[in-house]
């Protein structure tokens, strides 16, 4: 690792010197081309032109970027917890070359790693602003063209999608997605508006169950706030962020429909049928018990698949009002997300058809 | 004038006698007080009748099958949970009494010989492989009793192994462990493993079942009951090493005899329930402020009050709020300024004698 250091860096030497060369002898248009923005910490960022080899240290960002590039191309490094989700996903599957992308770049903690970052040579890394300064410092001090994101809502979901199209040059795609999510947010509100408060089902979504049991209230937890979105309440709305609790508790709060997280891969809704406690809330009665999908990213988090998710909550928790097409839905997304035609195996994947097909409302996502 | 002496002295030692008796009636009303209050205490409401009413029924006729929701709250969440802590508690206890006695050094605890560490290690090793249940379990024994025997192997030097290099060895492989389970964390995956690892590390009765308490039962109740059956060996070990030597102890292998004891209950406990501070350190110095340093009445003590001390932190922990509160930040929050004011006490004491 380190006898390749001293290479790498001549090689960026070179291309630094290249890029001077290019820039003096350039003509004007190539400079009026340097993009200037404010990161969510509040730093400026000055990119001479777009970013064309980007490391995502983010999790959920790395597939963002490809579907905002509607490639993999200009993904050069990302998380190992985010490739191993693509290589196992479906976007494994639409992108395969993008297998070869590093994931060494970063350990699963968002810890960097610089000498494989400088090996990729990126000219933008983008990095967690809330993960304390000691994981930014170490991109800062390498020269790394650094932009800090921040999680936890909507806005800010868009705030930074917006950021990255702009960064990776390609604004124009940004426009549409952000659109879709508006008119798809409202279109849900507007009509849970309507819907009186004991109306909604109060929903408990459990974003770890196998081995310590865990659950948020609303405020900050994307998750959550999507729940309240799609006409439900959220049933651990007491807690204060993201706290573990015991079965007890969740007898006591008997939800109406239980949500299952999408990270643990053996957690299906048998967890729940076969629990002596869970099994005897409402929501098991009325087997309203259901996993989140897995699509190009999973569906729990923010992503650029959001709406989509919304759309399955909502004609979940709300069957009589929402009626929305989810595999049209889904395939006209995928189209326009990945271009990429999605078949009817591959809807059936990720909605996980096959492990609870039969829980109540869940005949509207099959195939007809 | 002899017989006079004489009699003052038997007078004297029934005192004592009934003083004992007395505190243990008090500490096992208590313990039985907290183990009633801790049935019937919970998020989900259940009437105090109905609750002890369950109990009964589920003490006299336990293959009824269960359908109603506070049947199952009661027997199956609570029983388990409240029994587990009860047992994990009095083998941290008992283990930290010994280890006491043993290394004569009030400040030793059942982390110091590494098993805890050792246990962690596996347990972190077995998420991180997707490991759940009894090999997880297993796992996790395995590697307690491993830390154990690195120790032994560390200590012994020209064949024979003084105290302090154990307690040193203890530490090297603590901290290795410590190390080693601090790489996992760092290679885990933040979304999956890494909060698995770090909640089961924070240690927790919030899992119990009846087959983990079954699992953990063997080895938590069994070492204990051999530790007490060295009570006399243990009253030996304390004595300086010459002395013990000159009453006959073979303190070498009496020593490893009890290492053994212990990391079979700490093995059990950390495995069902991750590592659980404070309760080995503070509960034997209270149990001998009670009853004294003999061996034979302060380690029944120390297994009474560790039961009680921790099914009272593990219902506070469980009904205090909505969220469960990490054991570890109650035990040492009540544990630390009781060990404190324990401490102050002992000294003053012995400087006053």
């Amino acid at each position: 690792m380190t006898s390749r250091l001293p290479a790498t860096m001549t090689h960026v030497r070179k291309a630094l010197v290249g890029l001077a060369l290019c820039a003096a002898f350039a003509v004007h248009p190539v400079l009026a081309e340097e993009i200037v923005f404010k990161d969510q910490t509040g730093r400026e960022l000055r990119l001479a032109k777009p970013a064309e080899r980007v490391v995502s240290i983010v999790i959920p960002m790395a597939s963002t970027l490809i579907a905002l590039d509607g490639g993999t191309s200009k993904l050069v490094g990302m998380n190992p917890t985010a490739k191993s989700a693509i290589t196992q996903g479906i976007l494994g599957k639409i992108f395969p070359q993008a297998r070869d992308i590093a994931s060494d770049v970063t350990s699963p903690s968002f810890v960097p790693n610089v000498e494989a970052l400088a090996a990729v040579n990126p000219d933008l890394v983008v990095q967690w602003g809330s993960e304390g300064e000691d994981k930014v410092a170490p991109l800062v001090n390498a020269g790394l063209n650094t932009m800090l994101i921040l999680y936890g809502t909507e806005e800010l979901t868009r705030d930074y999608m917006t950021m990255a199209a702009k960064a990776i040059g390609r604004p124009e795609r940004i426009g549409q997605l952000v659109d879709w999510r508006d008119s798809v947010q409202k279109e849900i509100a507007a009509k849970v508006a309507a819907i009186p408060e004991d109306k909604k089902p109060r929903v408990l979504y459990l974003g770890r169950a196998l081995t310590d049991l865990r659950a948020s209230g609303t405020k900050g937890n994307y998750t959550e706030w999507s729940v309240e979105l799609a006409g439900g309440r959220n049933a651990a709305a007491e807690l204060a962020g993201t706290v573990s609790i015991n079965k007890e508790q969740i007898a006591t709060w008997n939800p109406d429909v239980i949500l299952l997280n999408a990270f643990e891969a053996d957690l299906d809704p048998n967890w729940v049928y076969n629990d002596p406690i869970v099994s005897l809330t409402n929501a098991a009665r009325n087997h309203k018990v259901y996993k989140l999908p897995l699509g190009g990213y999973r569906w729990d988090p923010p992503s650029q698949e959001s709406p989509l998710s919304w759309m399955w909550m909502a004609n979940l928790l709300h069957p009589e009002i929402f009626h929305y097409d989810l595999r049209a839905q889904m395939k006209q997304a995928y189209k326009t997300l990945y271009n990429y035609d999605l078949a009817d195996a591959d809807i059936d994947g990720i909605l996980w058809v096959a492990k609870q097909g039969d829980a109540t409302d869940y005949q509207q996502f099959k195939t007809r | 004038m002899s017989s006079v002496s004489e009699g003052l002295a038997v007078s004297r030692r029934s005192r004592e006698w009934t003083r004992t008796t007395l505190v243990f009636a008090a500490l096992l009303a208590l313990f039985f007080v907290s183990l009633l209050v801790s049935i019937c205490a919970g998020r989900f409401g259940v009437p105090v009748g109905r609750a002890l009413a369950l109990v009964w029924q589920g003490a006299t006729d336990p293959s009824r099958p269960l359908t109603a929701m506070d049947e199952r709250i009661v027997l199956l969440v609570r029983a388990p949970r409240v029994l587990l802590a009860a047992m994990a508690g009095a083998g941290l206890a008992v283990c930290g009494a010994a280890l006491q006695g043993v290394f004569r050094n009030p400040l030793v605890s059942p982390d110091i010989l590494g098993i805890s560490q050792g246990a962690a290690f596996g347990g972190a090793l077995a998420i991180m492989l997707g490991i759940w249940g009894l090999p997880l379990i297993a796992m996790v024994f395995l590697t307690g009793m491993a830390a154990l025997v690195a120790v032994g192997f560390l200590a012994r030097v020209d064949g024979r192994t003084e105290t302090v290099t154990v307690i040193l060895s203890g530490l090297v492989v603590s901290s290795m462990f410590a190390a080693v389970v601090s790489l996992l964390q760092f290679v885990a995956d933040p979304e999956s493993s890494l909060p698995a690892i770090v909640y089961w590390l924070m240690g927790s009765f919030a899992s119990a079942t009846w087959e983990r308490t079954l699992i953990a039962a063997p080895g938590l109740l069994i070492g204990a009951a051999l530790l007490w059956s060295l009570r006399f060996r243990l009253n030996i070990l304390s004595l300086e090493e010459a002395e013990a030597k000159s009453l006959g102890a073979k303190t070498e292998r009496e020593r490893w005899l009890v290492f053994g004891l212990v990391a079979v209950i700490v093995g059990s406990q950390v495995a069902v329930s991750g590592i659980v501070g404070w309760i080995g350190i503070v509960i034997p110095h209270a149990a001998r402020l009670l009853v004294g340093h003999d061996h034979r009445v302060m380690l029944p003590a120390s297994i009474v009050l560790g039961a009680t001390f921790t099914i009272i932190i593990d219902t506070l922990a469980r009904t205090a709020t909505a969220a469960e509160i990490p054991l570890g930040v109650i035990t040492a929050l009540v544990g630390a300024p009781i060990f404190a004011v324990l401490l102050r006490r002992h000294y003053r004491e012995r400087s006053s004698r």
